[in-house]
C-alpha cells in the first residue's frame, strides 16, 4: 500500500514540517512558548559607547538592536558578540558584515524578573565598541538624600513618583534588615496611605520617637519591585528651643551692658566740670574714672577761678 | 563726653553730633536693617516649606510678605506718632519684641491664616515700629554726613540677604520650618538690643504738647496730641505733597526690574546661572551706589534735589535701555545695562531721604517719614501687578521696562516742581512756613521747644526687595522694602537755623 510515491512525499514533506515550527534562526526558544509581546529598542552608535536605559514593565521579550558607525578601518566583517552584565553570552558570537556603511547586530532577550540586567552588544574591532542597554523596572523619580525632619505629636508626609504608574505601591518601615508593611486600615489614626496614579504618599500621624527610622515605598510591576526609601528623624521641640534660649539670653546680656553702660558714662560725664554739686555726690559706684572726672572737676574749677 | 549731647531739654534742639555715638547708631541701623528686610528678602525658603506643609498654592503662601510689607508701611506713621511722644528707644525696643513675638507665635501655626496673622501682621507691625524711628535717629545724629551714615546703615540690607538664604536653608534642614521661625524669633529680639542703643538726643514732644491748665486726658488734647504726633498738617502742606506724588511715582518704577529681571534674562535665551548672576551683580552695585551717592552728596557739590533729579533720570534711562541692551542676545548688553540700573538705583536710595527735611524742615522730619511711607506704599502696590499685567498682554517684559522708566522719568519731572528748585543755594522757608503753619494749628507748641518731630519723608521704600529670593516670589511679595533715604539736606543751614 504505502507505494514510494507516498513515502518519498511524507520525506519531502516532513523536513518542510519541521522547518515550519522553526521559524528564527535565532531563538528556538520564542516558538515554544505563549504570546508575548516583544519591545523593540535600537541604538546608534558613532563613538566608543553609548549607555541607553530600558524600562521594562512586565516579562517581555526584548529585541535590541545596535547599529555602529563610527568605524574608521570600514573592513567589510567584523565580530560582534553580545554580554550580560560584563560576561560573555554564550554562542553569540556572529560575523557583522557592513552595509552602507554601518554595522548590524540585534538579538532577542526573554526579560523576566531574573533576567534583568545590564545588556551590551559588542563590535569587535581592534577595539571595541559597546553600547550598553540598562534593562530595569522604571526607577523612582526623586531621590531623597536628606532625612525628613518632623516634630512630636506633628504629622510628616512622604512621597514618591514614578513615571509609568506600577499595579500596586506598598510602603515599609525597615527595621535593622527587616521590612515591616505599614498597614494604614489596621492602624487608620496613625498612617493614612493615598495613592493617585504614578504617585503615593504615606502620612505618619501623631508622631513618637519610635517612628525616626527609614521608610520604603515599594512600586510593584508585573516585573519585579521598585523601591526607594527615605528616611525620617522625629525631634521633640526641646531641640531648636536650646539655640533659641541662648539667643535671648544674650541679647538680655546684651541690652543690660548696654544701659549700664550708659547710665556709668552719664555719671561719669555729669561729674564734668558743670555742675555746682558735683563734691556733694559722693556715693556713685564708679571706677576710678570717676574719681578722676572728679579730680579734673576740681582742677578745672580751679584753674577758671 | 563728647558722645553724649548734654541734654539741654528746653532749648531747641541739640546740633547733631555728627559723629561719636552716632556711628554706633549706624550700626545699629545697620543690623536692624539687616533684620528686618534680610529676614523678608530670604523668606522664599520658608514658601517652599509652607507650601509642601500646609498644601497651599504659591499665591497664598506669598500673601504672607505682602501683608507683612504693608503692615511695615501703613502702621509707620502710628509708629513715628509714639516716637513723637515717647521718644525712639522705648518703640524700636517694643518693636523688636514684638516682631520677636510674631515669629514664636508662627513656629506653632497649623494654617496659613495663622501665618498671616503672626508673620504678616504682628511683625509688620513690629517692622514699622522698628524701622522708621530707627531711620529718623540717625538722621538726628547725623547733619553733615548725613547720607553716608544712612547709606552705610543701609548696606545692611544687601549684605544680609546675601547670608541669610543659605543660613536658613541650613536651619530648616536642622530643625524643619518651626524651629527655624523660632530662632528667627530670636535673632529678630537682637533689634531690642539695637533699639537699647540709641541714646535720646533732646526731648520729644509730648513734653511741650500740653498748654497750662489743660488736663492731659481729655478730648481736646488728645486729639491735639494725635495731630501733632501724626503730622498731619503735612497733608496740606503742597511740597510735601508733590512729593510724596513723585516718589510714588518712583516706587511704581522702582521694583519693575527686581521683579521681572530674571524672567526677562530666561526669557532672552540666557541660562539660568547667567539671570542669576545678573541679579547677584546688580545687588553688588546697588550696594557699591548707595554709598558712593552718600559720599558724593556729603560733598555739597550739589543740591540734594539735583543730585536725586540726576540719579532718578539715570535710573528712567537706564530702565528704557534694559530691552535694547540685551537685543540680540547679547549678554555682556544686558549686564552692562544692569549694573548701570542698580547703580543708580542705590544711588537714588539714600537721596530720597535726605531731600526731605529740606522740604518739610527738620521739626516735622520724623511725622513726615512715617505719612511718606504710608503714602508710597501705593506706588508699589500698583507697579509690580501693572507690570505683570503688560506682560500677561504683550508677551514679552519689553512693555513693562518702558512703563517703570516712564514712571521714573515722570517722578522726576514732578520732582522739579518743588518749589525752589532752579535755586542754586538751600533755602529756608519752608522750615518758616512750617513754623508759623504750626503755631497756627498747635498753640501749645513753641518751635523754640526741642522737637525731635522731623518730617523726614521716607519716601522710596521698596528699595531693596525681592531681587534675592526670586522663585517663590510673585509680584504681591514684592512689597517694597522701606529704603530710607538719606537725607542729605545740608543741614548745615537745615538744622542750626531751624530754631534760631
Amino acid at each position: 500500500m504505502f507505494s514510494p510515491w507516498i513515502l518519498s512525499l511524507q520525506l519531502i514533506l516532513f523536513p518542510l514540517f519541521w522547518r515550519g515550527i522553526y521559524t528564527t534562526e535565532t531563538n528556538p526558544e520564542l516558538v515554544l512558548t505563549d504570546p508575548v509581546t516583544t519591545v523593540f529598542k535600537s541604538a546608534v552608535l558613532k563613538g566608543d559607547s553609548l549607555v541607553e536605559k530600558v524600562e521594562i514593565l512586565k516579562p517581555v521579550d526584548l529585541e535590541l538592536a545596535c547599529t555602529w558607525t563610527g568605524n574608521p578601518n570600514k573592513l567589510p566583517n567584523i565580530t560582534g558578540y553580545w554580554r550580560k552584565d560584563g560576561s560573555e553570552i554564550t554562542n553569540s558570537r556572529l560575523t557583522v558584515q557592513l552595509e552602507n556603511e554601518q554595522y548590524n547586530l540585534k538579538r532577542v532577550f526573554r526579560i523576566t524578573g531574573d533576567t534583568l540586567g545590564n545588556y551590551s552588544c559588542i563590535f569587535s574591532d581592534t577595539d571595541e565598541a559597546k553600547i550598553y542597554f540598562n534593562v530595569a523596572a522604571p526607577e523612582m523619580d526623586d531621590k531623597k538624600d536628606k532625612p525628613i525632619v518632623a516634630y512630636v505629636g506633628d504629622s510628616v508626609t512622604m512621597a514618591c513618583k514614578t513615571k509609568l504608574p506600577p499595579n500596586a505601591w506598598l510602603w515599609y518601615k525597615a527595621n535593622g534588615t527587616e521590612q515591616e508593611l505599614i498597614n494604614a486600615t489596621t492602624d487608620p489614626l496613625r498612617y493614612k496611605i493615598s495613592v493617585d496614579g504614578n504617585t503615593t504618599k504615606l502620612t505618619v500621624m501623631n508622631l513618637t520617637e519610635e517612628d525616626s527610622g527609614v521608610y520604603v515605598c515599594s512600586a510593584i510591576y508585573n516585573i519585579k519591585a521598585s523601591v526607594s526609601r527615605v528616611e525620617v528623624r522625629v525631634i521633640t521641640f526641646m531641640e531648636p528651643l536650646k539655640p533659641f534660649i541662648a539667643i535671648v539670653a544674650e541679647v538680655i546680656i546684651l541690652v543690660l551692658l548696654i544701659l549700664l553702660y550708659e547710665r556709668w558714662s552719664s555719671q561719669k560725664s555729669s561729674h564734668s566740670p558743670t555742675d555746682n554739686g558735683v563734691h556733694a555726690e559722693p556715693t556713685h559706684k564708679l571706677t576710678r574714672e570717676g574719681n578722676n572726672g572728679m579730680d579734673e572737676n576740681t582742677t578745672t574749677r580751679q584753674r577758671k577761678i | 563726653m563728647a558722645k553724649l549731647q548734654a541734654p539741654q531739654s528746653h532749648q531747641s534742639q541739640p546740633a547733631a553730633p555728627d559723629g561719636g555715638w552716632g556711628w554706633v547708631v549706624v550700626g545699629a541701623l545697620f543690623v536692624t536693617s539687616a533684620l528686618v528686610f534680610g529676614i523678608i528678602r530670604s523668606m522664599g525658603v520658608f514658601f517652599v516649606e509652607f507650601v509642601q506643609y500646609f498644601e497651599e498654592s504659591a499665591q497664598a503662601v506669598s500673601w504672607i510678605t505682602s501683608i507683612g510689607l504693608a503692615m511695615q508701611q501703613c502702621v509707620s506713621p502710628f509708629g513715628t506718632a509714639l516716637c513723637n511722644g515717647y521718644g525712639a528707644r522705648p518703640v524700636v525696643m517694643a518693636g523688636g519684641c514684638l516682631s520677636a513675638l510674631g515669629f514664636i507665635l508662627a513656629s506653632q501655626a497649623t494654617c496659613v491664616t495663622h501665618l498671616y496673622l503672626t508673620l504678616g501682621v504682628i511683625s509688620g507691625s513690629g517692622w514699622a515700629l522698628i524701622f522708621t524711628p530707627m531711620v529718623a535717629s540717625v538722621m538726628q545724629y547725623f547733619t553733615r554726613k548725613r547720607s553716608l551714615a544712612m547709606a552705610l546703615g543701609f548696606t545692611g540690607v544687601g549684605l544680609s540677604s546675601f547670608a541669610f538664604s543659605p543660613l536658613f536653608q541650613l536651619l530648616v534642614e536642622m530643625y524643619t520650618w518651626r524651629g527655624a521661625l523660632l530662632i528667627l524669633g530670636g535673632l529678630s529680639l537682637n533689634m531690642v538690643a539695637c533699639g537699647a542703643l540709641i541714646r535720646p538726643l533732646g526731648t520729644h514732644k509730648a513734653v511741650a504738647a500740653l498748654a497750662p491748665g489743660e488736663s492731659a486726658w481729655s478730648c481736646a488734647s488728645i486729639f491735639h496730641r494725635a495731630y501733632s504726633y501724626l503730622e498731619l498738617s503735612l497733608l496740606f502742606h503742597r511740597p510735601f505733597l508733590t512729593y510724596s506724588l513723585a516718589i510714588t511715582f518712583f516706587n511704581c518704577g522702582y521694583f519693575v526690574p527686581y521683579v521681572h529681571l530674571v524672567a526677562h534674562s530666561r526669557h532672552e535665551g540666557f541660562s539660568q546661572y547667567q539671570a542669576a548672576f545678573v541679579i547677584s551683580a546688580t545687588g553688588v552695585t546697588d550696594i557699591v551706589g548707595r554709598v558712593v551717592s552718600g559720599w558724593a552728596s556729603d560733598l555739597g557739590r550739589l543740591r540734594l534735589p539735583h543730585m536725586l533729579v540726576l540719579w532718578t533720570g539715570l535710573l528712567g534711562l537706564s530702565l528704557l535701555l534694559l530691552p535694547l541692551g540685551s537685543l540680540g542676545g547679547s549678554y555682556p548688553g544686558l549686564l552692562i545695562i544692569s549694573l548701570a540700573y542698580g547703580f543708580c538705583a542705590g544711588a537714588m536710595t539714600p537721596l530720597v531721604f535726605a531731600v526731605v527735611p529740606e522740604i518739610v524742615g527738620m521739626e516735622r522730619m520724623l511725622g513726615a517719614l512715617g505719612l511718606l511711607q504710608m503714602i508710597e506704599s501705593v506706588g508699589g502696590l500698583l507697579g509690580a501687578p501693572l507690570s505683570g499685567l503688560l506682560k500677561d498682554l504683550t508677551g514679552s517684559y519689553t512693555a513693562s521696562f518702558l512703563v517703570a522708566g516712564g514712571f521714573l522719568l515722570l517722578g522726576t519731572m514732578v520732582t522739579t516742581t518743588l518749589p525752589h528748585f532752579f535755586s542754586c543755594t538751600d533755602q529756608r522757608p519752608l522750615q518758616r512756613h512750617a513754623r508759623n503753619h504750626n503755631n497756627k494749628q498747635q498753640n501749645q507748641q513753641s518751635p523754640e521747644s526741642g522737637l525731635m518731630t522731623n518730617s523726614i519723608s521716607e519716601k522710596l521704600n521698596h528699595i531693596d526687595t525681592i531681587p534675592y529670593s526670586q522663585p517663590q516670589l510673585d509680584r504681591n511679595s514684592l512689597q517694597p522694602e522701606p529704603e530710607l533715604y538719606m537725607p542729605l539736606n545740608r543741614s548745615r543751614t537745615d538744622d542750626a537755623t531751624t530754631k534760631c
